[in-house]
């Protein structure tokens, strides 16, 4: 049992920040906004939660847990306020023009940090301090993290605000007649999504011990829109799943790859091949289920039988 | 700054405007005609470099499934650049079956469709790289034939030496654009894609079978993004089958200045932001690509329909 925990703790971390991620990209989704910035926010959370633990908080012994909650609760403010400055002249673009506006804020923040002295340029920063002494120890953190993001958000879609953000999703000319004010709801939802992919960028940056520029990039923001869109995004237990399964799909391809008796050529494209995979589940999860594999309808079908 | 560093700075800019322009033109082809974005547009420009490089007769490094491979023809670079460019197209018109086709029976979210596109985008990419490796391509230096590297266009005393790379930039630019003002303005075929993307509905009961037509319009726009990733790849090199991927964006700030599903608007936006790249600073170079995103930015800020397109109507 020790064995696996050791082997696989920092595969389930991964999972779990996947999953807070995946619900990031759909917070803002819930009001029908594809937006992109969510990995802009955790490149942003990262360099924060870096900066501050290895030029600010000089620690020599083992790095206080307050001071990562203390990173965390500092990023998140501040993507949370860039989420709102960015958010107020952005969400008033719909559709396409949205999701062209925040690649653009990812690509500005991308070339930045590669080019700043304090985010290290194109090395980044490294040997940022543990707070842990093995990666499995994380969960202590990114467990209660994810059950706390999945509580708030299931409120959120019961209450008042959820109910605009789906009146929103729907028709958002119906929904502004009817005197919600969709700017105001979407870029809650936006700067709520923008906190949660800053708190995830702090833990990431002290569990992957690096940060780079490498972090937020374009290719990050379509690994996630995949978490949400074959998860399901109709439903924050879509994320969730999505966000979990597809962050620990290069480990299940490897241990494919390594049956025995499988043709050398499958092997290989099942173990170097992860990305085209991905692509392809893309392109033919959209055309076979466009809600994605986790449904409403679905999770309702469950609770009756 | 002198007059020769002025000219040869705004040349730049319009060389690789000229491309910019090209590459958009793909883009806008396809979102006058279905008012989608084609994300995989950047890895057919990544495509086309590597067709065109292939069908020269250059061999492949030592990575891959491919490696070493070579063909046994040598194309001339124009030969090249044509059939490449066409492959290209043909692969745009597969794109077209396999990710949009089935989206657009069903009526679906054009959300949707552009997501199916980034799938599209991701296997590309990364069948490239699984394919032929992660490295850098460089086309030979004899590929435009035995051109001199500079051609003086001032005289002996006040020389004014224009790269024959731009040169040959220049000329496969403006044979291509007023090849594609006539396609589009002065034959039956520009007539038709002009109908279909105006309203499809109406263009089908006029005779006209809109699927031929976004046909036609995906093999016109890969043929373009093709070509675009053939003359970068040609005058720089071919950088990684990343490469058209972030040139893809850049064309995405090329549109939506120029205005979305404008066809001049492409030109202008292409050019602008070339030129406006190709004037940053020496000192803010490493900034040179967050210009065009700056500037897309701004734009959708203070005018999202952009320079010349139309203004966006909301329908109920």
């Amino acid at each position: 049992m020790s064995d696996f925990i050791s082997t696989y703790g920092f595969l389930f971390v991964s999972m779990i920040l996947g999953a807070m991620l995946g619900l990031s990209l759909y917070l803002p989704l819930m009001a029908g906004q594809l937006s992109l910035a969510s990995p802009g926010f955790y490149a942003l959370g990262g360099y924060i939660a870096a900066i501050l633990s290895t030029k600010v908080f000089p620690v020599t012994e083992a790095f206080p847990i307050s001071f990562l909650l203390l990173e965390m609760l500092i990023a998140g403010i501040a993507c949370g306020l860039l989420g709102v400055v960015v958010g107020v002249p952005a969400l008033r673009l719909r559709g396409i023009y949205l999701a062209i506006v925040t690649i653009a804020f990812v690509e500005i923040l991308r070339v930045l940090a590669l080019n700043l002295d304090i985010t290290g340029g194109a090395v980044g920063i490294f040997g940022i301090p543990q707070p842990f002494q093995t990666p499995i120890e994380y969960l202590w953190v990114v467990l209660p993290l994810l059950l706390v993001s999945m509580i708030f958000i299931y409120r959120l879609e019961k209450i008042r605000v959820g109910r605009a953000l789906i009146a929103i999703r729907e028709d958002e000319l119906a929904a502004d007649s009817m005197g919600i004010n969709p700017t105001y709801y979407k870029v809650l939802a936006f700067a709520i999504g923008a906190i949660l992919a800053g708190v995830v960028g702090a833990i990431s940056a002290h569990f992957l011990n690096t940060w780079n520029a490498r972090q937020g990039t374009f290719d990050t923001s379509i690994i996630y829109l995949t978490f949400v869109l074959i998860g399901g995004s109709r439903t924050f237990l879509g994320p969730v799943l999505g966000g979990m399964v597809f962050t620990a799909l290069p480990e299940v391809l490897r241990a494919v790859a390594d049956t025995p008796g499988l043709p050398v050529w499958l092997a290989q494209f099942l173990r170097d091949g992860r990305l085209i995979i991905f692509g392809l589940l893309i392109v033919i999860g959209t055309i076979f289920f466009p809600q994605g594999l986790v449904t409403p309808q679905l999770l309702k079908r469950r609770a009756r039988s | 700054m002198n007059l020769t560093i002025f000219l040869q700075s705004f040349l730049n800019g319009l060389s690789i405007g000229s491309i910019y322009a090209i590459f958009a033109l793909g883009y806008t082809l396809v979102f006058s005609i279905l008012g989608i974005i084609n994300f995989a547009h950047g890895a057919i420009f990544t495509l086309g470099a590597y067709f065109t490089y292939v069908l020269m007769g250059n061999a492949f490094g030592f990575n891959g499934l491919l490696a070493n491979l070579a063909l046994p023809i040598r194309l001339p670079f124009a030969f090249a650049l044509i059939f490449g460019s066409a492959i290209a197209g043909l692969v745009g018109v597969f794109i077209e079956r396999v990710a949009f086709r089935p989206l657009r029976r069903r009526k679906a979210d054009s959300l949707l469709t552009v997501v199916s596109s980034l799938g599209v985008a991701v296997v590309i990419v990364n069948l490239i790289q699984y394919l032929v490796g992660a490295e850098i391509y460089t086309f030979p230096p004899d590929t435009y034939g035995n051109l001199p590297p500079a051609i003086n266009f001032g005289s002996e005393a006040n020389p004014i030496p224009i790269r024959s790379v731009q040169v040959v930039i220049f000329v496969v630019s403006g044979v291509i654009l007023s090849l594609l003002t006539y396609l589009i303005n002065a034959t039956k075929y520009g007539k038709a894609m002009r109908a279909v993307a105006e309203d499809p509905t109406t263009a089908s009961l006029l005779g006209i079978d809109p699927d031929r037509f976004i046909v036609l319009t995906f093999f016109v726009s890969g043929f373009l993004g093709g070509l675009a990733g053939t003359l970068v790849g040609s005058s720089v090199s071919i950088a990684g089958p990343y490469f058209g991927i972030g040139f893809g964006l850049k064309g995405l700030a090329v549109i939506v200045l120029g205005g979305l599903g404008s066809i001049p608007g492409a030109v202008v936006g292409g050019l602008t932001i070339g030129l406006v790249e190709a004037f940053v600073p020496g000192d803010y170079s490493a900034y040179k690509d967050a210009v065009a995103f700056g500037i897309l930015f701004i734009m959708l800020m203070v005018r999202p329909q952009g320079l010349l397109g139309r203004s966006l109507v909301q329908k109920v």
